[in-house]
């Protein structure tokens, strides 16, 4: 029934998409299904266990291979004669670039994290290449169309970095159990298992006094008198014992809390029982080492107890180094890694008991720290039937038809699917147009390396960023620059920015580019002498540069899926009461949790329920709602 | 480890283990494999459901491979039920599948009792005499159905369940049960031996909101002749108070307890959806009621006795700023007013199940503390039988919708819908099917679709010019995109009705794909 015109449109069209996981199955599927012929596919990712639940081109055999190719090939056994060209790569490389992208008549995103999106969003816009992206939690879904100048840009609304928290709440004053899956991911298992040369504050003291640990290198390395058991209760004694006892000699920090409580290895296990823990031999297969299973430990979902957790802690501890001893030093946590969820899980609950905060089972620590967002193939495949149906009228120039469709977990006002017109570009967004940043910063004392790891990459979001003061460079990132240049610049990273040999002041404007993405920005540099630790731990503040507020922390682990979200009930709206907060709280994962937002125009239809912006993704990373009531409101809905 | 939930591990997060429990244990019946019926399936295949039953009479022919992802060359002139079952049964192994050959409309005449064995039937591109059969049946047996249809670029899901009770809602947004204006005895012993005008400015900064409000509540009152702020004016003015109380300007427990200051204001009692509940004939138990009505009873019964006219404490509290101390220490008091309040309600439920003949422990405690935690939260969902609406539509919501702009293309479309099985019936093709005629197949469904309208009671109302050349355009395509957005919300409003968590949705969902204004109709 579709036009000819239509049909050739399709036939002719170059599609790129990006991710190959949920919603890259399903779209990967659609696609072939409604004649398309020429379909690339970018996706970095090996196929695990978890995806099988809705990624339907996976098999169980097919674990640890690549998901662009094993998504080709199931595809072509269905539609062999058309061209899926595969990609096992990190969209982000240099050869995905401008002119690559220009290739294509539309790009269909699929992706998991903000990172990407971000970057693909740039190179759509360098390549003026139209772009549909997608996301899904849970039953929630949206696809957006965005056309350089016609739309706004991915990056045009607000998007909410992931939570972070104060550096002495992780270290020294835990509150919520996710404070210690914190310490326990990023700190101590980083500090184990990490790259050595790592900055790392495990060590921190409690507050100014305490040691300097300056022999903690030598705490956190196995003697060579001592074997795996001792190494083991030798770490935990010191980070659970030792370390909480220095924290517990500064009482000025304990004068309005509950002191932590020491927790040394003999108290909770007796020596026998750790010795218990031999039988491992009965599962070799590298893959599958775990302590749960040596421990015959069954459930994820029940709470250990503390002697659990330690005898789970020790265990883990020992099989990485007996079984995976190679990749020690090189590990980072990955939330499909059983042992790691172990080991943290174990770690997080151990210094839980210690601060008197409630212990958690396996199955919500993993939620939390692998920040896992949850995901079921139905909603799947809506989204990806929407996002083909988009990437038509895109192909056939439709452009007043375009829409922002969002996917409803409770029918609101008779909808389940909300369309939205899309939103004109905005006007100062710093990527879409060009808008000046400003940056509050304290010239004489942070360093350009500070500026480039926390502003450039870390909010800008850029990968190989040249940052020019005038005509002169400051710095630069790149495959084929000369050694001397290299050295200039890693010399300039150590450089207070007023120091640097174009001095940036007060008053400065730098242009921070970044050559990959073709995408360019200025910053205009204001000093400021302070800063507040706690509610800027930048040491800086960029202004102009759209991020959603911090999210509230609201650590509320729920158990299974159970979404407590505390906010007015409808008939609780009443017209005099237009600047009600909202607090929404969604489980599993800590970024998306406790935001606020205004609810701003509760008109006379009390259900009436605007969609949330979900900038969300198909799987796992960063869940990030951003909760953008306001601007939908202010523009028209369809 | 060989953790066998580990490929679940994501839904487990949606719906707990007790979700993925219903689910293998469900049996589900797919009528037609088609688009939309293998998308549907496949859906709920990767989910887990227990068991599947494939009943489709046709072979693939050279138009499946087109779109239907689940045949290939290699099943052309097979029995296409047989080969979408092996896609299917290689997708998940735990699931047991299995396929008839034969048709739906076949079985749906000669074997109604073939149905009985299912938890659930989802019966895709019936046509409209099929639909009604199946309902009676369904209903007959009590098994749960769910309508899917694509067409062209429309398309309509539609459950048909004669009761559906939910204890497990999971609403978008709920004010929590703090009971602020309320409080119990323990709450308000609690709030009373903190002082609000502590000098220690560290101590000061972590009282907790709750205890701020409680108290501040109780001092509004003895001002104010014991009544809480009801006017615009009095609510800014309670909100100047907590201002006033502030030791400095950036005491985050005192910005909370202003912003959760409506809180404060919320009406005690219970609301009008619950009452809605309890004054359901069905709370009035006998032997044949079910849990849910049990539990309602001896919710109805607490509310007029222990309640006070409240439901059963939830019991958590939100996250706020508090000295650990005082934050655990809330948090046992709620619990302990929850768990106490629970204790009641079994008790009531043992009761209440001994006078109707039952065992009193044939309700596990795990639902009824389930259901005391969503006593705020219960809904009833009921769907009136296929026939009914087709004969006797509601007229006044059929003329709400035809003129009203956001629905007369959705309802256009569902008449349409109605309108293009006639005319199969008439002239043994949908309008379109093949090439030539096309206008011909244009006057004639809109003749259809006006003596519709006109049996249906809506004289004078018409449908666009735009809206039937459209329809007949689609030529009762079965188009891959549309169906898989037809299976998804089908296979996603299954998982609604097994798992009983979430809402499902009223009414009948029709699919726009054009705009994707996609309208949930209710017509009667």
């Amino acid at each position: 029934m579709a036009s000819e015109e239509q049909l050739s449109a399709i036939k002719r069209a170059k599609v790129l998409m990006v991710g190959a996981g949920g919603i890259g199955c399903e779209l990967l599927k659609t696609l072939a299904l409604s004649g398309f012929q020429d379909i690339h596919i970018i996706d970095m990712d090996t196929i695990e266990v978890s995806n099988l639940n809705r990624q339907f081109l996976f098999r169980q055999y097919h674990v640890g291979q690549s998901k662009a190719k094993v998504a080709r090939d199931a595809v072509l056994r269905f539609k062999p004669n058309i061209s899926i060209t595969p990609y096992h790569a990190n969209v982000k490389e240099s050869r995905f670039n401008v002119d690559f992208f220009k290739e294509f008549d539309v790009v269909l995103n699929g992706l998991d994290n903000l990172d990407a999106r971000r970057h693909v969003n740039r190179l759509c816009l360098a390549a003026d290449v139209p772009l549909v992206e997608s996301g899904t939690t849970g039953f929630l879904g949206q696809v957006t169309v965005h056309l350089k100048g016609k739309t706004e840009c991915y990056e045009c609304q607000p998007k909410p970095a992931p939570k972070t928290y104060p550096v002495c709440t992780i270290t020294s004053t835990p509150s919520k159990f996710v404070h210690c899956i914190v310490w326990a991911k990023d700190l101590l298992f980083a500090k184990l298992f990490g790259d050595k040369n790592q900055e790392n504050d495990l060590n921190v003291r409690s507050s100014d006094t305490g040691n300097p640990s300056e022999h903690s290198e030598d705490l956190f390395e196995c003697r060579k008198d001592e074997d795996i058991e001792q190494y083991g209760r030798r770490v935990y004694d010191h980070v659970f014992g030792h370390n909480i006892e220095v924290a517990l000699s500064n009482e000025e920090t304990w004068k309005n809390r509950n002191k932590p409580r020491p927790i040394y290895c003999k108290d909770v296990l007796h020596l026998k029982m750790t010795k218990e823990n031999g039988d491992t031999e009965k599962d070799c297969a590298t893959g599958d080492v775990s302590a749960m299973s040596s421990l015959s430990l069954k459930n994820p979902q029940d709470v250990w107890s503390l002697a659990e957790n330690s005898r789970v802690f020790l265990e883990a501890l020992r099989l990485f180094f007996s079984k995976r001893g190679k990749e020690i030093g090189n590990l980072t946590f990955d939330k499909d890694d059983q042992l790691a969820v172990e080991f943290v899980t174990a770690a997080a609950n151990i210094r839980a008991s210690s601060f008197g905060i409630p212990l958690h089972s396996l199955f919500e620590a993993k939620g939390i720290a692998g920040n896992i967002v949850h995901a079921v193939a139905t909603t799947n495949a809506i989204i990806g039937g929407l996002i083909v149906i988009e990437a038509i009228k895109v192909l056939k120039k439709d452009n007043n038809s375009y829409r922002m469709t969002y996917c409803l977990e409770h029918p609101s006002r008779k909808l389940l699917l909300m369309p939205v017109e899309p939103y004109e570009p905005n006007k100062s967004c710093y990527v879409c147009s060009e808008t000046p940043l400003s940056l509050e910063v304290n010239t004489r004392h942070s360093k350009l390396r500070d500026f480039v790891e926390k502003i450039v990459k870390g909010k800008l979001g850029m990968n190989f960023p040249v940052i020019m003061q005038g005509a002169s460079i400051l710095y630069e990132v790149g495959e084929d620059l000369e050694d001397d240049m290299v050295a200039i610049y890693a010399a300039n990273l150590e450089k207070a920015l007023s120091e640097l040999p174009s001095p940036v002041t007060s008053g400065t404007v730098l242009t921070v580019e970044d050559l990959q993405q073709e995408f360019s920005c200025s910053v205009n540099i204001k000093h400021r002498e302070e800063f507040e630790e706690e509610k800027e731990p930048d040491g800086m503040v960029l202004s102009g540069w759209v991020e959603a507020p911090a999210d509230k922390d609201n650590n509320k682990p729920n158990g299974n899926g159970e979404s407590t979200s505390n906010a007015l009930p409808s008939e609780e709206i009443q017209e005099d009461e237009k600047d009600v907060e909202i607090q929404e709280t969604s489980e599993g994962t800590e970024n998306v949790t406790g935001k606020k937002r205004k609810l701003s125009e509760v008109d006379e239809s009390r259900n009436q329920k605007k969609p949330e912006k979900l900038d969300i993704d198909d799987e796992d990373d960063e869940l990030v709602i951003s909760d953008d009531w306001e601007s939908l409101t202010k523009k028209k809905r369809v | 480890m060989a953790e066998p939930k580990t490929k679940y591990d994501r839904q487990l997060r949606i719906w707990g283990e007790q979700g993925q429990a219903a689910l293998e244990k469900a049996s589900i019946c797919l009528l037609n494999c088609g688009p939309t019926g293998s998308e549907t399936l496949k859906n709920l295949v990767l989910g887990g459901v227990g068991s599947i039953t494939i009943v489709d009479g046709s072979k693939v022919e050279f138009g499946d491979l087109g779109n239907n992802f689940m045949v290939d060359d290699s099943s052309l002139g097979h029995s296409k039920a047989k080969c979408v079952c092996s896609f299917l049964q290689e997708l998940n192994d735990a699931v047991k599948a299995k396929f008839i050959e034969e048709s739906p409309e076949a079985l749906i005449d000669t074997n109604p009792s073939f149905f009985s064995q299912f938890t659930l039937v989802v019966a895709t591109q019936l046509v409209e005499d099929s639909m009604v059969k199946l309902d009676r049946i369904c209903r007959q047996e009590n098994v749960m159905l769910i309508f899917a249809r694509s067409y062209g670029l429309t398309g309509l899901v539609r459950i048909s369940v004669k009761e559906h009770t939910v204890i497990e809602s999971k609403p978008d947004h709920f004010l929590d049960d703090l009971r602020l204006n309320n409080p119990w005895p323990e709450l308000r012993g609690f709030a009373e031996a903190i002082d609000l005008n502590v000098q220690d400015p560290v101590a000061h900064k972590h009282i907790p909101y709750v205890v701020i409000l409680v108290k501040m509540v109780d001092e509004w009152k003895t001002s104010h002749g014991g009544t809480l702020p009801s006017t615009r004016e009095e609510k800014r003015e309670f909100k100047e108070l907590l201002k006033s109380r502030m030791a400095a300007m950036d005491e985050e427990n005192y910005k909370e307890a202003i912003d959760a200051s409506f809180k404060v204001f919320a009406p005690q009692g219970i609301s009008s959806d619950l009452q809605q509940i309890l004054n359901d004939s069905c709370a009035d138990i006998g032997t044949g009621s079910s849990d849910f009505w049990v539990m309602v009873a001896a919710l109805k019964e607490f509310i007029a006795n222990e309640g006070g006219g409240e439901v059963p404490l939830e019991g958590s509290i939100p996250d706020m700023t508090s000295s650990t101390e005082h934050y655990v220490n809330l948090q046992r008091i709620y619990q302990a007013k929850s768990e106490a309040d629970y204790l009641v309600i079994e008790e009531r439920v043992r009761n209440i199940l001994k006078k109707i003949g039952r065992d009193p422990h044939s309700i596990p405690k795990a639902t009824i503390k389930s259901f005391c935690k969503n006593a705020r939260k219960l809904k009833v969902c009921r769907y009136c039988p296929i026939e009914d609406e087709y004969n006797n539509p509601s007229l006044a919501e059929l003329q709400k919708y035809l003129t009203d702009e956001d629905y007369s293309i959705a309802v256009g479309f569902y008449i349409l819908l109605r309108a293009v099985d006639r005319y199969a019936a008439n002239f043994n093709h949908f309008p379109g099917q093949f090439d030539g005629g096309l206008d011909e197949d244009i006057s004639r469904l809109k003749t259809t679709a006006l003596s519709l309208l006109n049996d249906l009671g809506c004289t004078g109302l018409t449908l666009t010019e735009d809206l039937i050349n459209e329809m007949c355009r689609f030529g009762a395509a079965e188009l891959h995109a549309v169906a898989s957005v037809i299976g998804g919300i089908a296979s996603q409003e299954v998982i609604k009705l097994i798992t009983k968590q979430f809402v499902p949705m009223s009414g009948t969902f029709v699919f726009n794909a054009i705009d994707h204004k996609s309208q949930l109709l209710t017509l009667y």
